[in-house]
């Protein structure tokens, strides 16, 4: 038979055991607000307004009185800006007018009209941009023009090949992979600290880089292997093996970093899991401005793991070169030096 | 003469406001036990910890067989070993993969772990899990370990702390067995009585200093007193004890009237402990 009262004592007495070790109160606290600030960071209504940048050396008059709502036409300086932005993602279209349009309209001849597309942009998107831009025109010059409409896809086009969400889903399943490993890597190298071993380990000739380089070859190992078999057997590395190779790479090199500060601040399993987690949802955001276009902002570039799941996406569906990833690769890189070097460093104290 | 093995020279180390270890000077000699005896929180783990190149000296300076050990500590590691107080062990692994994976870690190349597991009375159980032993068990591992290498400076920091007696008697045993050998050893106790069996001199530290530091038979012969403790049965056939001090001058009459005038039902010597003078020294026990 249940005893309700020593029930309620050892429930009082675990919650003020809970809340005693300030590092699992800090960290309760700590999810939850971070969980709060990510839900409320995200986009909370669909924005349904066309943005479409355009350049005309001499705007016509009904391009800037289109203010309705569900478009939205920015002038931009050049039609280099224009290629960029649409290239970037930051607009849906971009429209390129001729230098000498009204002339042309008012001599009754046939301006021609340069389009710019994502790669990604559905047919329908496409044909509504051509008759917009035909009835802006129409509201400019009062009647029926004919029109020379020529369509640029910046980027391979994928017309008739749309993506499947299951190629879409890939690049987010291998950085789930890959980032899962900071868990284990973690709970390694916290364990190694609190159950002493490590200091065992350094009164031998081993010196503590040599530990640090093991636990990162380690790390990096067990996630590049898991990320590398996983495309292997979706078909991930057909299109650029090598690309995909070294960016897999950094991304391991990126989970050892993020395991190594996990580590500093953990001092059991149950706060390798609650660092850990946090630093996993955080990681896995950029997956979803694959999966679901448009639904994620520019600030995802500021999470280190955008640029891993960019490569990805772009080197396995549209079959990115190094010249168009480099960038990406340049700069993933270059958060994996900070991120070990901050690891190492924190650790190292840690260790000490 | 031989050579020293371990030189402390002024060492000193603090954490925060805390004086953990106070401007210590020591030579150990190689072949030589020093037994390093105080209570806790006295700085003895510090000490091993600083001449183990685990902790930087705030000031003062360490040697290990030459070497200074806060500038090339790594050019010594391989000829210590070290029993930490605290278990540290592999516990998911074997005794033999622990032992191996030290081994490899100090390049010993040919290393016969199973005459090693014997030595420490754990043949047999090599391939089972650490996390399966007792404490008497893991402690004697954790020696082992330390000796994996064949040290020529071995470190103990309260080897036989909490064991029974027949562990704490096998792991005294390794100890011998390695000064046999012709290794120096640095052995932290706050037992006495061990101290007193394996030592060749020990040092007496108390809140950081080094209080006293000789032979056993020095400090006792210095700080001692001996006695002679008699049981004496009285006319009504009662007990009672008498002690007669070994360092009067009226000993030898005091002796010769308790014999001719007293029943002896028993009658002993008594040596002074380093207990004792550990109490006289500092004014305070062990615990």
């Amino acid at each position: 038979m249940m005893n309700p009262h020593i029930i309620s004592v050892l429930v009082s007495k675990d919650l003020s055991l809970f809340f005693r070790n300030r590092f699992i109160a800090v960290i309760t606290v700590l999810g939850i607000v971070a969980y709060l600030g990510m839900y409320f960071a995200m986009p909370g209504s669909v924005d349904e307004t066309l943005e479409i940048a355009f350049y005309a050396p001499v705007i016509p008059p009904v391009f800037d009185q289109m203010k309705d709502s569900g478009l939205e036409l920015r002038a931009l300086e050049s039609e280099r800006a224009v290629k960029e932005a649409v290239k970037k993602g930051e607009y849906l279209s971009g429209i390129v007018l001729p230098t000498e349009l009204m002339q042309t309209l008012l001599a009754g001849q046939k301006p021609t009209i340069n389009l710019y597309f994502g790669p990604d942009v559905p047919v329908e998107s496409k044909e509504a941009v051509e008759a917009l831009v035909t009835e802006l025109l129409y509201l400019q010059s009062g009647e029926q023009v004919a029109l020379s409409i020529t369509e640029h896809i910046l980027g391979p086009d994928l017309v008739g090949k749309q993506i499947s969400l299951r190629d879409r889903i890939r690049p987010m399943f291998v950085v789930f992979l890959v980032m899962f490993e900071t868990f284990g890597l973690a709970n390694l190298i916290t364990e190694e600290i609190e159950r002493g071993t490590i200091r065992a380990l350094l009164v031998t000739p081993m010196s503590i880089k040599d530990l640090f380089v093991a636990k990162g070859i380690t790390g990096i190992c067990l996630a590049l292997s898991q990320g590398v078999l996983f495309m292997a057997i979706v078909g991930g590395m057909n299109a650029r093996p090598l690309v995909m190779l070294v960016a897999l790479f950094l991304g391991a090199v990126l989970a050892t970093g993020v395991s190594f500060i996990v580590a500093t601040m953990a001092r059991d399993f149950m706060s390798v899991l609650g660092w850990g987690v946090i630093a996993f949802i955080i990681l896995i955001i950029p997956s979803m401005s694959v999966l679901f276009p448009g639904t994620v902002s520019g600030w995802v570039r500021a999470i280190p793991s955008y640029y891993l799941i960019e490569t990805v996406h772009q080197a396995t569906n549209f079959r990115a070169s190094w010249d168009q990833v480099g960038s990406n690769l340049l700069t993933l890189l270059g958060i994996d030096l900070v991120l070990i070097w901050v690891g190492i460093a924190a650790l190292r104290r840690k260790a000490r | 003469m031989p050579r020293n093995a371990i030189v402390a020279d002024e060492l000193t180390h603090w954490y925060g406001e805390l004086v953990a270890v106070d401007h210590i000077s020591f030579n150990v000699a190689e072949g030589e036990i020093l037994g390093f005896l105080g209570p806790n929180g006295a700085g003895k783990t510090t000490t091993i910890r600083m001449l183990t190149g685990q902790l930087k000296p705030k000031a003062g300076k360490a040697t290990l067989l030459g070497i200074d050990i806060s500038k090339n500590v790594d050019r010594v590691q391989g000829d210590i070993g070290v029993c930490f107080e605290e278990t540290n062990l592999y516990e998911q692994m074997s005794a033999t993969e622990n032992l191996r994976l030290f081994a490899r870690l100090f390049g010993m190349h040919r290393f016969d772990c199973d005459a090693l597991l014997e030595r420490v009375g754990l043949g047999g159980r090599g391939k089972d899990r650490v996390e399966t032993y007792s404490k008497g068990m893991k402690q004697r591992l954790m020696v082992a370990r330390s000796i994996v290498n064949r040290p020529r400076i071995l470190f103990l920091d309260e080897p036989t702390v909490g064991l029974d007696p027949t562990s704490a008697e096998s792991i005294r045993n390794i100890i011998l067995q390695e000064r046999e050998r012709g290794a120096t050893v640095f052995l932290t106790t706050h037992d006495m009585m061990e101290a007193d069996k394996l030592s060749d001199r020990v040092a007496f530290m108390n809140q950081g200093k080094i209080v006293a530091l000789d032979t056993p038979h020095n400090l006792k012969q210095q700080h001692g007193r001996r006695a002679l403790k008699a049981k004496i049965s009285t006319k009504s056939g009662k007990l009672e004890d008498r002690e007669i001090s070994l360092d009067a001058a009226e000993t030898p009459d005091a002796i010769h009237e308790l014999f001719s005038r007293e029943q002896v039902v028993t009658i002993h010597s008594e040596e002074a402990s380093l207990k004792d003078i550990f109490i006289k020294i500092t004014g305070r026990g062990l615990e």
